[in-house]
């Protein structure tokens, strides 16, 4: 295995996006398969950077400058992924339920999901039922994200599950809930399928539910 | 460039102001000058006289100039040295500077395997020596108990024998008499590599705690006399109880308990000018139906803020008491009373704060409370460190640039910042319900416990010199010797 790959790891790991951009320039160069640098180079890196968050060597800030640079890996490989034909970790449909406006938790778990090598399509904040049902109808993703801060709103979360039901697709995706108001217990009442508590859990449940952990 | 600008850097305690603190300096001179201390020592009594003291059979009384000059000669900053000359656990003392460790003495301990209550043991103290060096919190090292099963004069000695080899932090030592502190001395300028040397770097206090009310007894002064010959820093700190051997008022108990101390500074700076000295001790009330001393009283902050600010008022570093509760168990009440001193000691700078670990009024040593307190201590020293402010902590540009609805966790100022802002702990859980659920649902008594054992499967001291261990066989052998012969 060519020893740029430990190189693009650890540059992911130490949250330096420049290098990584020019490691991964560089490992195409040298004519490296596409999906080896991301599987052997910038997803070892990304999973190194969680383990290390799970025993609290690594906090979020560290984190997201690690998602940043793995971001900046992704945008120089992303045209050789496609005309390789190779998918990424798998599609997720993110967005923060109707009459809430909070994004800020959502749009942490996107970069990190982006960053673990997932596609993120955000359909952005205060997102009725059918919203997030034409979005599944459109995009056909493996997960769908829902956000809510607010107590008086995470009963949409409900409503929107109920409405992915109706529509009949309820059984095409797997549903993954969070925000400062849900917990777990709440998530299984309301019929969903996973319940993160921080943004990196959230990248774990994601793995998870889209069936790669 | 600023002009006129006042930094405080840390949180600000004061509860006596400069002219309290005069009236009761003024108290002490005066208690010195006109009622005096028994002391029992022949030769102290001569030094002292020579010096200027008016001696009247035992009592000797102490002009006012004498014990002003030898708080001038008493160094207020100094340095206590690691055994292993390892710079991060040296001890800085010196004005602002709070440290933290256990204390002596305890008959009973609470055994880390069963957490029963049982006479404290020669093989405590490695134990406790181990969790002492392995806290990133607890600066020096006490034993915790009183050795039981040795001959009852040579309990200190093998106490520090069982200390020094098992932490590099700086131990706080006690001995029986004269000759078992020679033998403590010669360990530890074995160590030390010399005597010479050991005056440089110091890597033990020793200490002594006179009776109380207003006496010096022999040991206690033929220790202080050996031990300020041979430049080995000192504590000379009584244990006054408020309603019983002191007065019963705050500020009566802590000028009778400065009298004591500055007895035995006067005659060790007489002695051994510019000798570090550390004034202080256990200051509190006397239950008034159990008459038992209380370790966990608000008095005892107070008496023991009160002792602080004046020593430091006089130019002399103190000899702190905090992390101690009456409780009997690792429970609430130990938590709150250890807590709450270690705080307020903190706050107060008090150079060496003594009876971490303590539980049971100081009848039993614990390392579960001296642990749990370590978490308190870092607590306490993040509140203490205060608040900085300057052009890149007041944040403004950062602020501007996020604007509304952004977030800072991708902030390089953040990432700058958030390891030394915030403190982290160790014991404290502060995991989401399910997290702590998934982790077994412990308390803190639980994770305490695993923090014990964990530390003493894991954790390995620095190694003593070689030479060194020979010199504590030896010593204790001819320890044992001479207690035979008596």
């Amino acid at each position: 295995m060519s020893w740029l790959y430990e190189r693009i790891s650890t540059a992911i790991l130490e949250g330096d996006s420049d290098k990584t951009a020019d490691l991964v320039k560089k490992a195409l160069d040298e004519g490296l398969p596409a999906k080896e640098v991301l599987d052997n180079g910038m997803v070892a890196g990304m999973s190194e950077v969680g383990a290390r968050f799970k025993v609290g060597e690594m906090f979020v800030p560290d984190v997201l400058v690690s998602a940043d640079s793995m971001q900046a890996g992704l945008n120089v490989l992303r045209p050789y992924l496609i005309s390789s034909g190779v998918k990424l970790l798998g599609k997720i449909v993110m967005g923060t339920v109707k009459g809430d406006l909070h994004d800020i938790g959502k749009n942490l778990v996107n970069m990190m999901c982006e960053g673990a090598g997932f596609e993120v399509i955000d359909i952005g904040f205060d997102v009725d039922p059918q919203q997030f049902v034409d979005a599944i109808k459109e995009h056909q993703p493996d997960v769908v994200g829902m956000s809510a801060m607010l107590t008086t709103t995470m009963r949409a979360m409900a409503h929107t599950i109920k409405a992915i039901e109706e529509s009949g697709l309820r059984t095409t995706v797997k549903i993954m809930v969070g925000g400062a108001s849900v917990d777990a217990a709440f998530a299984e009442r309301i019929g969903a399928d996973g319940y993160g508590s921080n943004a990196p859990s959230g990248v774990d449940l994601a793995k998870r539910l889209a069936g790669v952990a | 460039m600023r002009a006129n600008y006042r930094v405080n850097s840390g949180v600000r305690f004061q509860m006596l102001s400069d002219d309290q603190l005069q009236e009761l300096l003024n108290g002490v001179l005066h208690v010195l000058e006109y009622t005096g201390l028994d002391v029992y020592h022949d030769e102290a009594r001569e030094i002292l006289e020579k010096a200027g003291a008016r001696v009247d059979g035992l009592r000797v009384r102490l002009p006012p100039y004498l014990v002003k000059r030898s708080l001038e000669m008493a160094p207020r900053s100094f340095t206590l040295g690691a055994r292993d000359g390892n710079a991060k656990h040296n001890i800085q003392i010196g004005p602002g500077r709070a440290h933290f460790g256990p204390g002596p003495t305890c008959p009973s301990f609470i055994d880390v395997d069963t957490l029963e209550r049982r006479p404290y043991v020669k093989s405590d103290v490695p134990i406790v020596a181990k969790v002492v060096d392995a806290l990133p919190n607890i600066d020096f090292c006490e034993s915790l108990g009183t050795v039981s099963d040795v001959q009852h004069k040579l309990g200190a000695l093998y106490e520090f024998a069982g200390m020094f080899p098992n932490t590099n932090k700086p131990i706080v030592a006690r001995s029986h008499d004269r000759f078992d502190l020679a033998g403590i001395h010669e360990i530890a300028v074995a160590e030390a590599g010399g005597q010479a040397a050991f005056e440089k770097r110091p890597n033990y206090v020793h200490c002594s705690e006179p009776p109380s009310p207003l006496v010096s007894t022999f040991e206690a002064l033929d220790k202080l006399l050996f031990a300020a010959r041979h430049r080995v820093p000192l504590i000379f700190a009584p244990c006054p109880v408020a309603g019983g051997t002191a007065p019963v008022t705050a500020a009566g108990i802590v000028i009778q308990g400065a009298a004591e101390s500055w007895m035995g500074l006067t005659l060790a700076q007489i002695v051994q000018p510019g000798l570090p000295f550390i004034v202080g001790g256990v200051y509190s009330v006397m239950g008034m139906s159990s008459m038992i001393p209380a370790y966990g009283a608000p008095e005892l902050v107070l008496m023991m803020a009160g002792i602080s600010e004046l020593s430091h008022y006089a130019g002399l570093p103190v000899w702190q008491t905090g992390g101690c509760t009456d409780a009997k168990t690792f429970d609430e009440q130990a938590i709150i009373e250890g807590s709450l001193s270690v705080l307020i000691s903190a706050l107060t700078g008090g150079d060496l704060c003594h009876d971490v670990g303590y539980t049971e009024s100081a009848m039993t040593g614990s390392v579960l409370q001296l642990v749990a307190m370590d978490e308190a201590i870092g607590y306490s020293r993040r509140i203490s460190r205060g608040i900085e402010v300057n052009e890149d902590t007041l944040a403004v540009d950062v602020i501007h640039s996020v604007g509304p609805n952004g977030h800072y966790l991708r902030q390089a100022h953040t990432r700058r910042y958030f390891r030394n802002e915030f403190w982290y702990p160790n014991l404290c859980d502060r995991r989401n319900y399910e997290e702590w659920s998934m982790m077994g649902k412990t308390t803190m008594k639980d994770r305490t416990v695993a923090r014990v054992r964990d530390i003493l499967a894991t954790h390995r001291p620095s190694p003593l010199k070689p030479v060194t261990e020979k010199v504590i066989e030896k010593v204790l052998a001819e320890a044992e010797e001479r207690v035979k012969k008596e």
